[in-house]
């Protein structure tokens, strides 16, 4: 059970972090469809830089920037240029597997994809408490990262609801127009938290590519930042809430690989669903009551309040 | 006040400038990256272009490869239109191509066209039954359909992976794969001693019915006026959850359709990942075509003919494949923020 419950928080933290970046960008009112390359982006900078330079603290920073990149770009368009914001989210990801699968091979393998390896960030037991019973184990014998994960939900949940930063941006996403009667720039204010979002998405990013597994592959992110997307609206755009629908997200697929040792007459794409079709079924659940911010979507423009 | 003529001159000038302008920046963007590969970027473009029309057998394989784009590119531009966001292309795509390989599987021996017809419109149906649980889904539970249709993309290419893995998987083959599919399920070959398929035709009929739908029906007329401004849609009584729904099992039907083409057409079997790319792509072929069916063609073609065109540079100059997305992500960021500077000038 302790095994199990370890694993849940372990497959969650990638969901977590990306999901934090997500609500800070849904709250100033920019869907986050783009979480999925955002995320990419992270894993590839981070592991790359970290296999480059040797030092995986480089590694973390390098997917900060890489997140931050990837919805520096998706922020321009969907705020100065007013484009659509979920299919602008869809080419960020479609960018994404090809920049990183092109600089795989062009940049760092002569047209060949490159053997990538790191070894993975270990397990950090924090002295004392790690040897407390079933807690300990769970939640105290994790990686570096996973702590940063936990903290930086608390971190978003004061920014958000206790400071005046986050009190604009949550105005920007439900009124844009009052929030700049009232002296914000919208514009400005959306752009850096997508941008600051994308870079909490580099970092889930990061979990995957130097946590996880140590190396980067095509697409590795491979549906996550979809997930983290679901687990928002799960979570209604709150950061424990949503901590709390990763963790359920996480759950399912810790489940998913135990069933997998159990040997039961279920093929492994069945199981592999799970994760899908629970969100979809938490979103039906959840769907009806869910209070979108209430400018999500719609572009802010200085001269067009209206719109 | 310059004479008419003139005045459509310059009307169809602002509607290509924003695309073809996104390509080339799109490109030139891309050929940074070239160079930044220590690759030259024109030799590769060149390679590019020479890989997509080199001989007509390229050619033919490049029209091939447009056909479920401007398939399925029609159906999200008529769903866009209305401001229906359906992304669900890839998994409604995968399901027509499974149902197509089932039925050719399982139907009773018929001749050709029969057998053909059936197994298509097996794919249309499956297409069409998926993107309409997923606006059910919308409609009943309130979960905005992009959630919806994307979520069940991955439904749909587990559901494919699962189904070779079992009943319809070949077995003993090593790969997850149908069996051939009988001969008188196939599409027909259009130019004897080419790859080009009767599919090709299908498409194109596709693209007019979509632009006499989308412009000359009532059907259309709903679409466009609910996409312009949904309180005057409310007015004029139309129902948004109707125009949902018929709308979407449209486009549904034309990926599925498109899926079943590329099985009975192309591979003659389900391939498992055979739809990989297809239903993502088809919403920038659609933008790229600024939402009208007639211009989605030549934005299908162009995606076509630079993936066919992307392996052969790969193999003269060494130039990765993945550069393609990066051009088609770009492309797309670029028509967007283009769309998104006109919005509101646009003809409704």
């Amino acid at each position: 059970m302790t095994e199990f419950l370890a694993a849940t928080i372990r497959i969650a933290t990638p969901l977590v972090f990306t999901a934090l970046g997500g609500i800070l960008s849904e709250r100033a009112g920019v869907f986050a469809v783009g979480l999925e390359g955002m995320m990419l982006a992270g894993a590839f900078a981070g592991v790359i830089t970290a296999f480059l330079s040797g030092s995986m603290l480089a590694g973390v920073a390098a997917s900060v920037l890489g997140g931050a990149a990837m919805a520096a770009l998706a922020a321009v368009a969907t705020t100065r240029f007013r484009a659509e914001q979920m299919v602008t989210g869809l080419a960020v990801n479609i960018l994404a597997v090809g920049l990183t699968s092109f600089l795989l091979r062009g940049l760092l393998g002569h047209g060949e994809a490159p053997t990538i390896r790191v070894s993975p960030l270990a397990a950090m037991p924090v002295p004392g408490l790690a040897s407390l019973p079933v807690l300990g184990p769970v939640l105290f014998s994790q990686p570096v990262l996973t702590y940063v994960a936990l903290a930086a939900a608390v971190a978003i949940y004061v920014f958000l609801v206790r400071t005046r930063p986050g009190l604009t941006l949550r105005a920007v996403g439900e009124n844009p127009a009052a929030a700049f009667a009232g002296g914000a720039d919208p514009l400005r204010v959306r752009m850096l938290a997508v941008t600051c979002g994308g870079a909490l998405a580099g970092v889930g990013g990061a979990v995957l590519s130097l946590q996880q597994v140590g190396t980067f592959t095509d697409a590795m992110t491979n549906g996550r930042g979809y997930l983290a997307l679901a687990a928002i609206i799960v979570g209604r755009w709150m950061p424990f809430g949503t901590l709390l629908a990763c963790l359920l997200f996480g759950a399912a697929d810790a489940l998913q690989l135990r069933v997998q040792g159990l040997r039961l007459p279920v093929s492994s794409y069945v199981i592999q669903m799970t994760p899908y079709v629970v969100s979809l079924a938490m979103l039906a659940g959840f769907g009806r009551t869910a209070q979108l911010p209430a400018a999500i979507g719609t572009a802010f423009a200085r001269d067009r309040p209206s719109s | 006040m310059p004479p008419a003529s003139q005045r459509v001159d310059l009307a169809a000038v602002r509607a290509l400038a924003p695309p073809l302008l996104a390509v080339l920046l799109a490109f030139g963007v891309t050929g940074i990256l070239i160079v930044a590969a220590g690759k030259n970027p024109l030799l590769a473009y060149w390679s590019l272009a020479h890989g997509a029309f080199g001989s007509w057998d390229r050619i033919a394989v490049g029209l091939n490869r447009a056909t479920p784009y401007a398939l399925t590119g029609v159906g999200i531009a008529l769903c866009f239109r209305a401001r229906v966001i359906n992304i669900g292309g890839e998994g409604q795509l995968a399901l027509g191509g499974l149902a197509a390989t089932w039925v050719a599987l399982h139907m009773v021996p018929a001749p050709r066209p029969i057998a053909t017809l059936c197994a298509l419109g097996g794919g249309v149906l499956a297409g069409a039954a998926w993107a309409g649980l997923a606006a059910g889904i919308r409609l009943k539970r309130g979960v905005h359909e992009v959630l919806a249709t994307l979520l069940l993309n991955f439904v749909g290419l587990l559901i494919v992976s699962e189904v070779l893995q079992g009943d319809l998987g070949e077995p003993g083959s090593g790969f997850p794969q149908s069996p051939l599919l009988p001969a008188a399920s196939w599409l027909g070959r259009l130019v004897r001693g080419t790859d080009l398929h009767v599919g090709v035709l299908i498409a194109l009929a596709a693209v007019a019915v979509g632009h006499v739908a989308l412009w000359r029906t009532p059907f259309g007329f709903r679409l466009r006026i609910l996409g312009a401004s949904a309180p005057a849609a409310a007015y004029a009584g139309i129902s948004p959850a109707r125009a949902l729904m018929s709308v979407m099992l449209l486009s549904g039907g034309l990926a599925g359709l498109a899926g079943a083409i590329e099985v009975l057409g192309v591979h003659y079997r389900l391939i498992d990942g055979f739809a990989h790319g297809f239903g993502f792509n088809a919403v920038a072929i659609a933008l790229l075509g600024g939402l009208n069916p007639l211009a989605v063609l030549p934005a299908g073609l162009f995606f076509g003919f630079l993936e066919t065109g992307a392996v052969a540079m790969q193999r003269a100059v060494g130039v990765p494949t993945p550069l393609v997305a990066v051009i088609q992500g770009l492309t797309m960021v670029f028509v967007l923020s283009a769309m998104g500077l006109t919005a509101g000038r646009r003809r409704v």
